[in-house]
């Protein structure tokens, strides 16, 4: 598993596992974050079991396990979070914030001490050792109950599925032709984003955000210009319900 | 000696199997329940000439309380079995992934930072297969006392048939009836629990 360092701050570091070669042929490969201070880590989106020891195994290159205090589900996919039980049981003092809707549901892959943090449908504000982490609602994007994650500081936004496509594991980590990158996303946004409302919302609501990346959890990272060049054309396409897919 | 996931697996789904064959066992047991009331109302009805008779259906009566109530206790332990061997099975999972990251993070600064849940986890599978073997014992054990209570019933059978060919000829043919109908649950409960046996393949570990 590859392991990018995208962001080192004064207080902080984004880091980025991806790219899985070991990995079963059959699953799709995912971004995992890590957000660390020099004593705390919060993971977004940690991914699916099988990915589990080759994340455990890439973490403790930066920091000792017992550090990731926290853990943040964007929504209740297993590619995002099925590996929960396997974290109850290394990080029990832990605690998930994930989209309340799906708390009954995300347990069912094993949450016996992790402690459930509901975030409310409006979103919320989180700290950690200083530093403050925006849970963005992305409802129906794709998912009913859904979060983006905003960094005012490094300016990232981690977008989740927004900005994924079905990508493989030789992508590069950043997109470098956004209108070359655009075959590899279109229509897994026309087919996984339901809602033409849902995606206006969301575009204006994080349009309003300074962005220097935008890191979803599939595929390439969208660095500066293309950050607009992306939010931009998924503006313009047309998603959801009622479109044919060919 | 440890069960390897595959046979783990393979034994979680034959105790359930065990489970689901036991309602035949019980359908079996209230037969001979109700036979045994039977002789009792005949009994009662036939009077001093059939009074050796009716410590036969006494046990016959006892027979059928105690089986259904080791039906239901194996049902239990069929549970129990299947649980423990789901919880080995996700416990040997972890432990394998632990292993995994262990061997991938040797030249990690932090590598022995997840020791502790490792050493944990190992000790977690080692209860759980504590605990599936207690069970699997348990199992064994009921399966083996109501094979043995149902050999007992061969020999009351037998006792019985001789006794039903003592009565008066007016109540001979519903006892014979009756002893026939205590033979065959006899035979199909010790034929499924025998079954129940063969599926279990019972390892001891």
């Amino acid at each position: 598993m590859k392991k990018v360092k995208i962001y080192e701050g004064l207080h902080h570091e984004w880091i980025m596992f991806g790219r899985d070669v070991e990995k079963p042929e059959k699953i799709i490969d995912t971004n995992q974050y890590l957000i660390k201070t020099s004593r705390e880590g919060i993971l977004l989106d940690p991914g699916g079991i099988e990915l589990f020891s080759s994340m455990l195994a890439a973490i403790v290159h930066f920091m000792p396990v017992d550090q990731i205090t926290h853990l943040f589900a964007s929504h209740q996919d297993p590619d995002i979070i099925s590996s929960l039980g396997l974290w109850d049981k290394t990080i029990s003092h832990a605690t998930l914030h994930a989209p309340w809707l799906w708390e009954g549901f995300l347990r069912h892959y094993g949450c016996d001490s992790i402690t459930y943090a509901a975030i409310p449908d409006e979103g919320s504000i989180f700290k950690m050792d200083g530093i403050e982490l925006h849970f963005i609602p992305a409802h129906y994007m794709h998912s009913s109950g859904n979060f983006s994650v905003y960094d005012p500081v490094a300016k990232i936004l981690f977008s989740g599925d927004i900005g994924a496509g079905l990508n493989k594991v030789d992508d590069p980590m950043f997109v470098e032709d956004f209108y070359a990158h655009i075959p590899s996303i279109k229509k897994f946004h026309q087919r996984w984003m339901p809602s033409e409302r849902a995606k206006f919302a969301w575009i204006e609501r994080v349009r309003r955000l300074d962005i220097d990346m935008l890191c979803p959890q599939h595929g390439s990272i969208y660095k500066g210009e293309n950050v607009t060049r992306f939010l931009d054309w998924l503006e313009s396409i047309e998603v959801g319900i009622g479109l044919r897919i060919d | 000696m440890e069960l390897n996931d595959e046979s783990r697996t393979t034994f979680f789904i034959r105790a359930v199997g065990v489970s689901a064959r036991l309602s035949a066992v019980l359908k079996e047991a209230k037969n001979i329940s109700l036979e045994a009331m039977n002789a009792k109302a005949l009994v009662a009805r036939a009077g001093e000439s059939v009074r050796t008779f009716k410590p036969i259906t006494d046990y016959m009566v006892e027979l059928s309380y105690d089986t259904i109530k080791l039906v239901e206790e194996i049902n239990t332990e069929a549970l129990n079995i299947s649980k423990s061997s789901l919880t080995a099975m996700r416990g040997s999972y972890a432990v394998s992934q632990y292993k995994k990251a262990k061997e991938n993070s040797k030249e990690a600064l932090y590598g022995d930072s997840f020791d502790k849940p490792m050493f944990n986890a190992q000790k977690d599978l080692d209860e759980f297969q504590k605990n599936l073997s207690r069970h699997t014992q348990r199992l064994h054990e009921l399966l083996q006392e109501i094979e043995t209570r149902m050999l007992a019933a061969n020999v009351v059978t037998s006792t019985s048939r001789l006794e039903a060919a003592t009565v008066s000829s007016v109540y001979q043919a519903n006892f014979e009836a009756i002893v026939g109908k205590f033979e065959v649950a006899a035979k199909n409960i010790r034929a499924t629990v025998m079954e129940c046996r063969k599926i279990l393949k019972l390892r001891r570990y």
